[in-house]
Protein backbone atom coordinates (compact mmCIF):
# COMPACT_ATOMS: atom_id res chain seq x y z
CA UNK A 1 0.00 0.00 0.00
CA UNK A 2 1.66 3.46 -1.00
CA UNK A 3 0.37 6.54 -1.32
CA UNK A 4 1.54 7.33 -4.44
CA UNK A 5 -1.15 4.60 -6.10
CA UNK A 6 -0.43 4.88 -9.83
CA UNK A 7 -4.08 5.86 -11.20
CA UNK A 8 -4.93 3.28 -13.92
CA UNK A 9 -6.70 4.65 -17.13
CA UNK A 10 -9.75 3.11 -17.95
CA UNK A 11 -9.71 3.75 -21.34
CA UNK A 12 -6.19 3.05 -22.80
CA UNK A 13 -4.59 0.71 -19.09
CA UNK A 14 -1.64 3.42 -19.25
CA UNK A 15 -0.30 3.72 -15.53
CA UNK A 16 -0.85 7.41 -14.31
CA UNK A 17 1.14 9.27 -11.25
CA UNK A 18 -1.52 9.32 -8.25
CA UNK A 19 -3.49 12.54 -8.11
CA UNK A 20 -3.54 12.82 -11.75
CA UNK A 21 -6.51 14.17 -13.21
CA UNK A 22 -6.22 13.57 -17.10
CA UNK A 23 -4.31 10.28 -18.64
CA UNK A 24 -1.11 11.22 -20.10
CA UNK A 25 -1.24 9.08 -23.11
CA UNK A 26 -4.82 9.39 -24.48
CA UNK A 27 -6.11 12.47 -22.45
CA UNK A 28 -9.40 10.50 -21.00
CA UNK A 29 -10.45 12.03 -17.80
CA UNK A 30 -9.08 9.35 -14.87
CA UNK A 31 -11.79 7.95 -12.74
CA UNK A 32 -10.01 9.29 -9.64
CA UNK A 33 -10.55 12.63 -10.34
CA UNK A 34 -14.15 12.32 -10.70
CA UNK A 35 -14.50 10.39 -7.52
CA UNK A 36 -11.83 12.82 -5.94
CA UNK A 37 -14.43 15.81 -6.61
CA UNK A 38 -17.53 15.56 -4.76
CA UNK A 39 -19.18 19.21 -4.16
CA UNK A 40 -16.67 19.99 -1.68
CA UNK A 41 -13.30 18.94 -2.90
CA UNK A 42 -14.34 20.22 -6.30
CA UNK A 43 -15.24 23.78 -4.87
CA UNK A 44 -11.46 23.36 -3.22
CA UNK A 45 -9.89 22.03 -6.66
CA UNK A 46 -11.47 25.26 -8.32
CA UNK A 47 -9.50 28.02 -6.46
CA UNK A 48 -6.33 27.08 -7.07
CA UNK A 49 -3.95 29.80 -4.60
CA UNK A 50 -3.80 28.98 -1.28
CA UNK A 51 -5.21 32.20 0.27
CA UNK A 52 -8.69 30.99 -1.37
CA UNK A 53 -8.39 27.36 -0.10
CA UNK A 54 -7.41 28.62 3.21
CA UNK A 55 -10.72 30.72 3.58
CA UNK A 56 -13.09 28.58 1.98
CA UNK A 57 -11.97 26.11 4.55
CA UNK A 58 -11.94 28.57 7.65
CA UNK A 59 -15.25 28.89 6.59
CA UNK A 60 -16.32 25.24 6.59
CA UNK A 61 -14.62 24.70 9.91
CA UNK A 62 -16.88 27.74 11.41
CA UNK A 63 -19.95 26.26 10.17
CA UNK A 64 -19.12 22.63 11.85
CA UNK A 65 -18.55 24.35 15.15
CA UNK A 66 -21.90 26.35 14.49
CA UNK A 67 -23.33 22.90 14.12
CA UNK A 68 -21.91 20.98 17.02
CA UNK A 69 -22.62 24.57 19.76
CA UNK A 70 -26.00 23.87 18.16
CA UNK A 71 -26.43 20.17 19.21
CA UNK A 72 -25.05 20.75 22.52
CA UNK A 73 -27.86 23.70 23.01
CA UNK A 74 -30.62 21.74 21.78
CA UNK A 75 -29.15 18.84 24.12
CA UNK A 76 -29.43 21.00 27.23
CA UNK A 77 -32.94 22.42 25.69
CA UNK A 78 -34.32 19.01 25.37
CA UNK A 79 -33.20 18.01 29.19
CA UNK A 80 -34.76 20.82 30.48
CA UNK A 81 -37.85 20.52 28.57
CA UNK A 82 -38.18 16.73 29.62
CA UNK A 83 -37.56 17.35 33.22
CA UNK A 84 -40.09 19.85 33.40
CA UNK A 85 -42.51 18.01 31.41
CA UNK A 86 -41.61 14.79 33.80
CA UNK A 87 -42.56 17.18 37.16
CA UNK A 88 -45.40 18.80 35.95
CA UNK A 89 -44.31 22.17 35.90
CA UNK A 90 -45.71 23.63 32.52
CA UNK A 91 -47.54 20.25 30.96
CA UNK A 92 -46.90 19.63 27.34
CA UNK A 93 -49.88 19.77 25.23
CA UNK A 94 -52.11 21.86 27.26
CA UNK A 95 -49.72 24.94 27.06
CA UNK A 96 -50.38 26.66 23.42
CA UNK A 97 -46.49 27.43 24.05
CA UNK A 98 -45.93 23.80 24.82
CA UNK A 99 -42.74 24.16 22.71
CA UNK A 100 -40.99 26.97 24.82
CA UNK A 101 -39.62 25.87 28.17
CA UNK A 102 -37.85 27.83 30.62
CA UNK A 103 -36.31 24.81 32.04
CA UNK A 104 -34.94 24.02 28.24
CA UNK A 105 -34.09 27.43 28.18
CA UNK A 106 -31.81 27.19 31.52
CA UNK A 107 -30.68 23.26 30.29
CA UNK A 108 -29.01 25.06 26.80
CA UNK A 109 -27.51 27.81 29.12
CA UNK A 110 -25.65 25.69 31.76
CA UNK A 111 -24.61 23.51 28.69
CA UNK A 112 -23.24 26.34 27.10
CA UNK A 113 -21.98 28.01 30.05
CA UNK A 114 -20.25 24.55 31.03
CA UNK A 115 -18.35 24.00 27.48
CA UNK A 116 -17.07 27.79 28.16
CA UNK A 117 -15.65 26.82 31.63
CA UNK A 118 -14.28 23.33 30.39
CA UNK A 119 -12.36 25.27 27.61
CA UNK A 120 -11.19 27.24 29.85
CA UNK A 121 -9.35 25.08 32.06
CA UNK A 122 -7.95 22.46 29.14
CA UNK A 123 -6.61 26.20 27.48
CA UNK A 124 -4.56 26.63 31.06
CA UNK A 125 -3.28 23.05 31.24
CA UNK A 126 -2.70 21.81 27.54
CA UNK A 127 0.62 21.25 26.19
CA UNK A 128 2.99 20.04 28.40
CA UNK A 129 0.73 17.47 29.27
CA UNK A 130 0.44 16.49 25.89
CA UNK A 131 4.30 16.77 25.47
CA UNK A 132 4.90 14.39 28.74
CA UNK A 133 2.25 12.04 27.01
CA UNK A 134 4.44 11.25 23.42
CA UNK A 135 7.63 11.48 25.49
CA UNK A 136 8.98 14.60 23.65
CA UNK A 137 12.30 16.05 24.44
CA UNK A 138 13.37 19.36 23.85
CA UNK A 139 16.46 20.07 21.65
CA UNK A 140 19.40 23.20 21.29
CA UNK A 141 20.45 24.21 17.86
CA UNK A 142 23.56 22.75 18.93
CA UNK A 143 22.30 19.02 19.30
CA UNK A 144 19.61 19.45 16.01
CA UNK A 145 21.28 22.46 13.88
CA UNK A 146 19.12 21.52 10.93
CA UNK A 147 15.65 20.73 12.82
CA UNK A 148 16.56 24.00 14.50
CA UNK A 149 16.99 26.13 11.76
CA UNK A 150 13.82 24.63 9.78
CA UNK A 151 11.95 25.46 12.58
CA UNK A 152 13.21 29.06 12.59
CA UNK A 153 13.05 29.26 8.97
CA UNK A 154 8.96 28.61 9.09
CA UNK A 155 8.90 30.92 11.98
CA UNK A 156 10.03 33.71 10.33
CA UNK A 157 8.25 32.97 7.22
CA UNK A 158 4.95 32.89 9.41
CA UNK A 159 6.31 36.16 11.04
CA UNK A 160 5.80 34.08 14.93
CA UNK A 161 8.24 33.68 17.92
CA UNK A 162 10.17 30.51 17.41
CA UNK A 163 8.53 28.07 18.83
CA UNK A 164 9.85 25.58 21.15
CA UNK A 165 11.56 22.73 19.00
CA UNK A 166 11.18 18.62 20.49
CA UNK A 167 11.86 15.33 19.24
CA UNK A 168 10.51 11.95 20.07
CA UNK A 169 13.01 8.67 19.40
CA UNK A 170 11.64 6.52 17.24
CA UNK A 171 12.12 5.23 14.10
CA UNK A 172 8.52 5.91 12.89
CA UNK A 173 7.92 8.97 10.88
CA UNK A 174 5.54 11.44 12.53
CA UNK A 175 5.21 15.40 13.46
CA UNK A 176 3.10 17.56 15.74
CA UNK A 177 2.36 21.13 17.19
CA UNK A 178 0.61 21.68 20.15
CA UNK A 179 0.39 25.46 22.08
CA UNK A 180 -2.47 26.89 22.98
CA UNK A 181 -1.08 30.23 21.61
CA UNK A 182 1.23 30.97 18.81
CA UNK A 183 4.08 32.58 21.10
CA UNK A 184 3.62 29.73 23.64
CA UNK A 185 3.77 26.83 20.60
CA UNK A 186 6.19 23.57 20.17
CA UNK A 187 7.19 21.26 17.35
CA UNK A 188 7.84 17.94 17.69
CA UNK A 189 9.04 15.47 15.02
CA UNK A 190 9.93 12.10 15.62
CA UNK A 191 13.56 10.42 14.80
CA UNK A 192 12.57 8.79 12.07
CA UNK A 193 11.53 11.67 10.48
CA UNK A 194 14.62 13.66 10.54
CA UNK A 195 16.52 10.88 9.46
CA UNK A 196 14.71 10.10 6.24
CA UNK A 197 13.67 13.28 5.13
CA UNK A 198 15.55 15.51 2.99
CA UNK A 199 15.90 19.30 3.76
CA UNK A 200 12.96 20.52 1.84
CA UNK A 201 10.62 17.59 2.42
CA UNK A 202 11.39 18.73 6.30
CA UNK A 203 10.78 22.15 5.52
CA UNK A 204 7.62 21.02 4.67
CA UNK A 205 6.30 19.14 7.06
CA UNK A 206 7.46 21.99 9.67
CA UNK A 207 5.41 24.44 7.48
CA UNK A 208 2.61 22.21 8.15
CA UNK A 209 2.86 22.37 11.59
CA UNK A 210 3.47 25.77 11.75
CA UNK A 211 0.47 26.25 9.35
CA UNK A 212 -1.43 24.24 12.79
CA UNK A 213 0.04 27.18 15.12
CA UNK A 214 -0.72 29.90 12.68
CA UNK A 215 -4.60 28.83 12.35
CA UNK A 216 -4.96 28.26 16.23
CA UNK A 217 -5.64 24.87 15.33
CA UNK A 218 -4.60 23.42 18.93
CA UNK A 219 -6.99 25.87 20.46
CA UNK A 220 -9.92 24.79 17.79
CA UNK A 221 -9.54 20.76 18.15
CA UNK A 222 -9.38 21.25 21.99
CA UNK A 223 -12.42 23.41 22.12
CA UNK A 224 -14.04 21.25 19.78
CA UNK A 225 -13.08 17.98 21.67
CA UNK A 226 -14.59 19.60 24.79
CA UNK A 227 -17.75 20.12 23.19
CA UNK A 228 -17.54 16.53 21.85
CA UNK A 229 -16.82 15.33 25.45
CA UNK A 230 -19.86 17.47 27.33
CA UNK A 231 -22.45 16.17 24.70
CA UNK A 232 -20.96 12.64 25.04
CA UNK A 233 -21.33 12.90 28.93
CA UNK A 234 -24.57 14.40 29.41
CA UNK A 235 -26.19 11.78 26.58
CA UNK A 236 -24.83 9.07 28.82
CA UNK A 237 -26.08 10.46 31.97
CA UNK A 238 -29.01 10.75 30.58
CA UNK A 239 -29.60 7.30 29.15
CA UNK A 240 -28.02 5.85 32.61
CA UNK A 241 -30.87 7.81 34.35
CA UNK A 242 -33.41 7.05 32.10
CA UNK A 243 -32.36 3.19 32.54
CA UNK A 244 -32.56 3.09 36.67
CA UNK A 245 -35.58 5.27 37.31
CA UNK A 246 -37.68 5.21 34.24
CA UNK A 247 -37.10 8.69 33.28
CA UNK A 248 -36.58 11.71 35.14
CA UNK A 249 -39.12 12.49 37.97
CA UNK A 250 -41.16 9.33 37.64
CA UNK A 251 -44.03 10.26 34.37
CA UNK A 252 -46.50 7.52 35.38
CA UNK A 253 -47.16 10.53 38.51
CA UNK A 254 -48.34 13.02 36.20
CA UNK A 255 -51.19 12.01 34.34
CA UNK A 256 -52.52 15.42 33.05
CA UNK A 257 -49.61 15.91 30.33
CA UNK A 258 -49.15 12.00 30.69
CA UNK A 259 -48.75 11.60 26.46
CA UNK A 260 -47.11 14.75 25.82
CA UNK A 261 -44.52 13.56 28.56
CA UNK A 262 -44.16 10.35 26.68
CA UNK A 263 -43.53 11.85 23.45
CA UNK A 264 -40.69 13.48 24.76
CA UNK A 265 -39.30 11.26 26.64
CA UNK A 266 -38.97 8.86 23.70
CA UNK A 267 -37.38 12.37 21.38
CA UNK A 268 -35.00 12.45 24.40
CA UNK A 269 -33.47 9.20 24.76
CA UNK A 270 -33.08 9.18 20.49
CA UNK A 271 -31.43 12.76 20.69
CA UNK A 272 -29.50 11.44 23.63
CA UNK A 273 -28.37 8.61 21.44
CA UNK A 274 -27.85 10.41 18.19
CA UNK A 275 -25.96 13.58 19.43
CA UNK A 276 -22.95 11.81 20.85
CA UNK A 277 -22.72 10.17 17.29
CA UNK A 278 -23.22 13.11 15.45
CA UNK A 279 -21.12 15.31 17.48
CA UNK A 280 -18.10 13.01 16.68
CA UNK A 281 -18.53 13.17 13.32
CA UNK A 282 -18.14 16.54 13.36
CA UNK A 283 -15.06 16.71 15.04
CA UNK A 284 -13.73 14.00 12.54
CA UNK A 285 -14.68 16.92 9.70
CA UNK A 286 -12.98 19.75 11.73
CA UNK A 287 -10.16 18.01 12.26
CA UNK A 288 -10.41 16.95 9.02
CA UNK A 289 -10.17 20.45 7.06
CA UNK A 290 -8.11 22.05 9.48
CA UNK A 291 -5.31 19.48 8.11
CA UNK A 292 -6.28 20.64 4.13
CA UNK A 293 -5.52 23.97 5.40
CA UNK A 294 -2.35 23.57 7.41
CA UNK A 295 -1.14 21.77 4.34
CA UNK A 296 -2.57 25.09 1.92
CA UNK A 297 -0.83 27.49 4.99
CA UNK A 298 2.42 25.20 4.41
CA UNK A 299 2.56 26.11 0.80
CA UNK A 300 1.87 29.91 1.38
CA UNK A 301 5.06 29.94 3.98
CA UNK A 302 7.31 27.71 1.82
CA UNK A 303 6.19 28.55 -1.52
CA UNK A 304 7.49 25.33 -2.68
CA UNK A 305 4.59 22.68 -2.93
CA UNK A 306 6.74 19.91 -4.04
CA UNK A 307 8.65 19.63 -0.38
CA UNK A 308 5.50 18.65 1.18
CA UNK A 309 4.28 16.72 -1.37
CA UNK A 310 7.48 14.34 -1.72
CA UNK A 311 7.65 14.42 2.41
CA UNK A 312 3.61 13.02 2.41
CA UNK A 313 4.53 10.74 -0.71
CA UNK A 314 7.60 9.01 2.26
CA UNK A 315 4.91 8.68 4.95
CA UNK A 316 2.63 6.99 3.11
CA UNK A 317 5.08 4.64 2.26
CA UNK A 318 6.71 4.24 6.18
CA UNK A 319 5.53 1.10 7.49
CA UNK A 320 6.22 1.63 11.43
CA UNK A 321 3.08 2.99 13.22
CA UNK A 322 3.64 5.38 16.16
CA UNK A 323 3.39 4.04 19.73
CA UNK A 324 2.95 6.99 21.05
CA UNK A 325 -0.03 8.03 20.22
CA UNK A 326 -3.28 7.34 21.58
CA UNK A 327 -7.14 8.38 20.54
CA UNK A 328 -6.54 11.50 22.58
CA UNK A 329 -3.97 12.75 21.06
CA UNK A 330 -4.32 11.60 17.41
CA UNK A 331 -5.70 14.53 15.61
CA UNK A 332 -2.58 16.68 16.36
CA UNK A 333 0.24 14.68 14.16
CA UNK A 334 0.44 15.30 10.53
CA UNK A 335 -0.75 11.87 9.58
CA UNK A 336 -2.95 9.58 11.57
CA UNK A 337 -0.32 7.53 13.80
CA UNK A 338 -2.58 4.34 13.38
CA UNK A 339 -2.81 4.53 9.83
CA UNK A 340 -4.08 3.41 7.46
CA UNK A 341 -3.79 6.39 4.58
CA UNK A 342 -5.44 4.49 1.63
CA UNK A 343 -9.01 5.66 0.12
CA UNK A 344 -10.89 3.30 2.41
CA UNK A 345 -9.92 5.57 5.72
CA UNK A 346 -11.61 8.20 4.42
CA UNK A 347 -14.76 6.87 6.46
CA UNK A 348 -16.50 9.62 8.56
CA UNK A 349 -14.77 9.05 11.02
CA UNK A 350 -11.13 9.09 10.23
CA UNK A 351 -9.39 12.41 11.45
CA UNK A 352 -6.86 13.27 8.93
CA UNK A 353 -7.85 13.04 4.75
CA UNK A 354 -6.60 10.44 2.94
CA UNK A 355 -2.75 11.69 1.95
CA UNK A 356 -3.89 10.54 -1.37
CA UNK A 357 -6.54 13.40 -1.54
CA UNK A 358 -4.17 15.98 0.41
CA UNK A 359 -1.30 15.28 -2.34
CA UNK A 360 -3.79 15.85 -4.96
CA UNK A 361 -4.75 19.34 -3.40
CA UNK A 362 -1.10 20.31 -3.38
CA UNK A 363 -0.66 19.52 -6.54
CA UNK A 364 -3.65 21.59 -7.37
CA UNK A 365 -1.55 24.29 -5.49
CA UNK A 366 1.19 24.37 -7.78
CA UNK A 367 3.39 21.23 -7.23
CA UNK A 368 4.46 18.70 -9.66
CA UNK B 1 -36.37 59.36 24.17
CA UNK B 2 -38.35 57.80 21.30
CA UNK B 3 -37.37 54.84 19.38
CA UNK B 4 -36.16 56.51 16.53
CA UNK B 5 -33.77 58.74 18.48
CA UNK B 6 -32.26 55.36 20.08
CA UNK B 7 -31.44 53.46 16.56
CA UNK B 8 -29.82 56.88 15.44
CA UNK B 9 -27.65 56.57 18.56
CA UNK B 10 -27.07 52.87 17.58
CA UNK B 11 -25.98 53.43 14.32
CA UNK B 12 -24.06 56.28 15.19
CA UNK B 13 -22.27 54.12 17.52
CA UNK B 14 -22.12 51.17 15.24
CA UNK B 15 -20.28 53.57 13.03
CA UNK B 16 -17.67 54.95 15.80
CA UNK B 17 -16.81 51.40 16.41
CA UNK B 18 -16.08 50.62 12.99
CA UNK B 19 -13.82 53.38 12.39
CA UNK B 20 -12.07 52.49 15.79
CA UNK B 21 -11.51 48.72 14.50
CA UNK B 22 -10.22 49.70 11.31
CA UNK B 23 -7.68 52.36 12.69
CA UNK B 24 -6.32 49.51 14.46
CA UNK B 25 -6.06 47.47 12.19
CA UNK B 26 -4.20 50.03 9.98
CA UNK B 27 -1.63 50.63 12.77
CA UNK B 28 -1.47 46.94 13.30
CA UNK B 29 -0.43 46.11 9.77
CA UNK B 30 1.74 49.41 9.85
CA UNK B 31 3.81 47.84 12.43
CA UNK B 32 3.48 44.76 11.06
CA UNK B 33 5.36 45.82 8.20
CA UNK B 34 8.07 47.71 10.44
CA UNK B 35 8.75 44.96 12.29
CA UNK B 36 8.92 42.67 9.10
CA UNK B 37 11.91 45.23 7.35
CA UNK B 38 14.24 45.04 10.73
CA UNK B 39 14.10 40.86 10.55
CA UNK B 40 15.10 40.82 7.09
CA UNK B 41 18.38 43.04 8.77
CA UNK B 42 18.96 40.91 11.31
CA UNK B 43 19.55 37.72 9.05
CA UNK B 44 21.56 39.95 6.62
CA UNK B 45 23.91 40.75 9.57
CA UNK B 46 24.24 37.29 10.14
CA UNK B 47 25.32 36.68 7.27
CA UNK B 48 28.28 39.18 7.02
CA UNK B 49 29.29 37.87 10.25
CA UNK B 50 29.24 34.27 9.18
CA UNK B 51 31.05 34.47 5.80
CA UNK B 52 34.36 35.29 6.79
CA UNK B 53 34.52 32.22 8.84
CA UNK B 54 33.46 29.45 6.19
CA UNK B 55 35.80 31.77 4.19
CA UNK B 56 38.87 31.25 7.09
CA UNK B 57 37.67 27.40 7.27
CA UNK B 58 37.72 26.74 3.27
CA UNK B 59 40.22 28.35 2.06
CA UNK B 60 43.34 25.49 2.74
CA UNK B 61 41.03 23.10 1.00
CA UNK B 62 40.00 25.49 -1.97
CA UNK B 63 43.35 26.97 -2.81
CA UNK B 64 42.54 26.58 -6.29
CA UNK B 65 39.50 29.01 -6.30
CA UNK B 66 41.24 32.09 -4.62
CA UNK B 67 39.52 34.28 -7.36
CA UNK B 68 35.89 32.99 -6.01
CA UNK B 69 36.85 33.42 -2.54
CA UNK B 70 38.05 36.75 -3.15
CA UNK B 71 35.26 37.73 -4.93
CA UNK B 72 32.78 36.25 -1.75
CA UNK B 73 34.92 38.73 0.41
CA UNK B 74 34.64 41.68 -1.75
CA UNK B 75 31.01 41.31 -2.18
CA UNK B 76 30.82 40.80 1.48
CA UNK B 77 32.21 44.10 1.98
CA UNK B 78 30.64 46.35 -0.07
CA UNK B 79 27.11 44.81 1.42
CA UNK B 80 28.28 45.62 5.03
CA UNK B 81 29.42 49.39 3.86
CA UNK B 82 25.68 50.03 2.38
CA UNK B 83 24.02 51.88 4.66
CA UNK B 84 20.64 52.66 2.39
CA UNK B 85 18.39 50.15 1.28
CA UNK B 86 18.70 51.30 -2.01
CA UNK B 87 22.54 50.53 -1.97
CA UNK B 88 22.05 47.43 0.19
CA UNK B 89 19.52 45.66 -1.99
CA UNK B 90 22.20 45.20 -5.15
CA UNK B 91 24.53 45.08 -2.72
CA UNK B 92 23.26 41.74 -0.77
CA UNK B 93 22.11 40.81 -4.44
CA UNK B 94 25.93 40.82 -5.39
CA UNK B 95 26.52 39.08 -2.57
CA UNK B 96 24.13 36.14 -2.90
CA UNK B 97 25.39 35.54 -6.58
CA UNK B 98 29.06 34.82 -5.08
CA UNK B 99 27.83 32.91 -2.51
CA UNK B 100 25.98 30.96 -4.85
CA UNK B 101 29.04 30.20 -6.90
CA UNK B 102 31.30 29.64 -4.08
CA UNK B 103 28.30 26.72 -2.82
CA UNK B 104 28.29 25.11 -6.39
CA UNK B 105 32.39 25.44 -6.05
CA UNK B 106 32.77 23.20 -2.65
CA UNK B 107 30.51 20.29 -3.74
CA UNK B 108 33.50 19.19 -6.02
CA UNK B 109 35.36 19.07 -2.61
CA UNK B 110 34.50 16.05 -0.84
CA UNK B 111 36.77 16.83 2.16
CA UNK B 112 35.43 19.95 2.37
CA UNK B 113 32.00 17.92 2.94
CA UNK B 114 33.19 15.30 5.47
CA UNK B 115 34.76 18.22 7.69
CA UNK B 116 32.18 19.31 11.01
CA UNK B 117 33.07 22.70 10.77
CA UNK B 118 32.23 23.08 7.17
CA UNK B 119 29.09 21.18 7.41
CA UNK B 120 27.99 23.34 10.75
CA UNK B 121 28.84 26.26 8.52
CA UNK B 122 27.35 25.20 5.75
CA UNK B 123 23.95 24.39 7.16
CA UNK B 124 24.22 28.01 9.22
CA UNK B 125 24.45 30.02 5.94
CA UNK B 126 22.49 28.25 3.85
CA UNK B 127 19.90 28.42 7.14
CA UNK B 128 20.38 32.09 6.97
CA UNK B 129 19.68 32.45 3.10
CA UNK B 130 16.66 30.68 3.39
CA UNK B 131 15.55 32.81 6.15
CA UNK B 132 16.54 35.75 4.22
CA UNK B 133 14.10 34.89 1.82
CA UNK B 134 11.71 33.98 4.25
CA UNK B 135 11.68 37.33 5.65
CA UNK B 136 11.56 39.13 2.95
CA UNK B 137 8.17 36.76 1.64
CA UNK B 138 6.78 37.84 5.36
CA UNK B 139 7.89 41.65 4.52
CA UNK B 140 6.57 41.49 1.29
CA UNK B 141 3.02 39.92 2.61
CA UNK B 142 3.05 42.48 5.67
CA UNK B 143 3.24 45.11 2.46
CA UNK B 144 0.38 43.68 0.20
CA UNK B 145 -2.31 43.34 3.37
CA UNK B 146 -1.02 47.16 4.44
CA UNK B 147 -1.53 48.13 0.78
CA UNK B 148 -4.83 46.38 0.49
CA UNK B 149 -5.78 48.02 3.67
CA UNK B 150 -4.97 51.46 2.80
CA UNK B 151 -6.21 50.82 -0.73
CA UNK B 152 -9.63 49.03 -0.30
CA UNK B 153 -12.81 50.31 0.37
CA UNK B 154 -13.88 51.71 3.36
CA UNK B 155 -10.57 51.53 5.21
CA UNK B 156 -9.18 54.19 2.73
CA UNK B 157 -11.05 57.11 4.62
CA UNK B 158 -9.02 56.51 7.54
CA UNK B 159 -6.03 55.58 5.86
CA UNK B 160 -6.06 58.71 4.19
CA UNK B 161 -7.29 60.98 7.10
CA UNK B 162 -4.91 59.66 9.35
CA UNK B 163 -2.14 59.41 6.49
CA UNK B 164 -1.64 56.13 6.17
CA UNK B 165 0.59 55.42 3.12
CA UNK B 166 1.42 52.66 0.99
CA UNK B 167 4.95 50.69 1.42
CA UNK B 168 6.75 49.58 -1.27
CA UNK B 169 7.98 45.49 -1.90
CA UNK B 170 10.86 44.35 -1.49
CA UNK B 171 12.33 43.39 -5.47
CA UNK B 172 14.41 40.55 -5.97
CA UNK B 173 17.43 41.59 -8.61
CA UNK B 174 18.03 39.63 -11.44
CA UNK B 175 21.06 37.94 -10.14
CA UNK B 176 19.82 37.38 -7.20
CA UNK B 177 16.92 35.15 -8.87
CA UNK B 178 20.12 33.43 -10.48
CA UNK B 179 20.91 31.89 -7.03
CA UNK B 180 21.70 27.58 -7.40
CA UNK B 181 20.17 25.79 -4.87
CA UNK B 182 22.28 24.00 -2.31
CA UNK B 183 20.54 20.52 -0.86
CA UNK B 184 23.44 19.29 1.67
CA UNK B 185 21.74 15.93 2.21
Amino acid sequence: MTGAMPVTCPECGAANAAGAKVCRQCGALLKQALKDTPRIQHKMLLRTDFMAAARANQSNTRKLVIILTAVGGALGYLIGWAFQAGSGGQPPGTDPLWFFSSWGLTGAAVMLAASIIWTVIAFNSGDRIIMGMTGAHEVTVKEEPQLFHVVEEMALAAGLPKPRVYIIETPAMNAFATGMRPDRAAIAVTRGLLEKLSRDELQGVVGHEMGHIVNWDIRYATAVSVMVGLIALVSDGVLRSMYYYGGPRGRQRDSRGGAGAAVMMVVMIVFAVLAPLFARLVQMAVSRQREFLADATSVRLTRHPQGLISALEKLAQAAEPFKGANRATQHLFIVNPFRNFSEQASALMATHPPLERRIARLRNLGGT
Amino acid sequence: MSLSGWIIIAIIAFIALTMVAMYNRLVGVRNQVKNAWRQIDVQLKRRHDLIPNLVEVVKDYMSYEQETLQKVIQARNSAVQASTPEQAIPAEGALSGALGKLFALMENYPDLKANQNVARLMEELSSTENKIAFSRQFYNDSVMSLNNAVQSFPSNFIAGMFNFKEATYFQVAETETAVPKVDLR
